[in-house]
């Protein structure tokens, strides 16, 4: 149990937003993390997703940690932020924007990639 | 699986006064669009809120009669 709060504790510290979800960022297995995908792919920072699908013990940990019973789960900078229910919302009123600010330290988002069609 | 009785019943163990509105999203009665609304919602923030509702559904959560939940929560005037 330990060693899994160390390792999450580590996880949160190394990546300013991260998903623990089901599947993998290329892979994804389940609609919610996918959609959890999508939204992040919106703001054009880096974003880090890691499968917990098939460990239950370190899914317990970190609903235990969260209050937080289902995945996808995301941090911010460390904080916890639910899922896609919570972060629309603060998407909208332009919450959102602020904390990725302020979590990869006043950077700004890479500028979204055009494709010119001749 | 489980009944939108029981799934409302089980909200309303953790928030009495709550109006839930349920929608079966896959037709399998265990991925919900769930709307609740509770004067216990006044000044907690939104993650507070849901966590409210999550702590109420925890063991249909962890036993899988509940596989996943759209939630959105209303805060209800006095």
């Amino acid at each position: 149990m330990a060693d899994f709060k160390e390792e999450i504790a580590r996880e949160i510290q190394s990546n300013p937003i991260l998903v623990y979800g089901k599947g993998t960022k290329d892979a994804p297995r389940c609609g919610f993390t996918l959609e959890t995908i999508e939204f992040f792919n919106r703001f054009g920072y880096p974003f880090e997703v890691i499968d917990v699908l098939e460990n239950q013990p370190k899914r317990e940990v970190l609903s235990e940690m969260t209050d937080w019973p289902t995945l996808p789960k995301v941090f911010i900078g460390g904080t916890f932020y639910g899922d896609t229910d919570i972060l629309e919302p603060m998407a909208a009123s332009g919450e959102l924007a602020a904390k990725l600010g302020e979590a990869f330290g006043g950077a700004p988002p890479a500028p979204k990639q055009t494709i010119n069609l001749h | 699986m489980i009944a939108d009785h029981t799934l409302r019943d089980l909200i309303r163990t953790g928030l009495p006064d709550a109006d839930v509105a349920i929608q079966d999203r896959t037709g399998t009665h265990d991925h919900f669009n769930v709307t609740v609304r509770s004067q216990a919602f006044a000044g907690k923030t939104l993650i507070q809120q849901h966590q409210l509702v999550y702590r109420a559904l925890k063991a249909a959560l962890a036993d899988g009669r509940v596989h996943a939940v759209e939630l959105t929560t209303i805060i209800a005037e006095n």
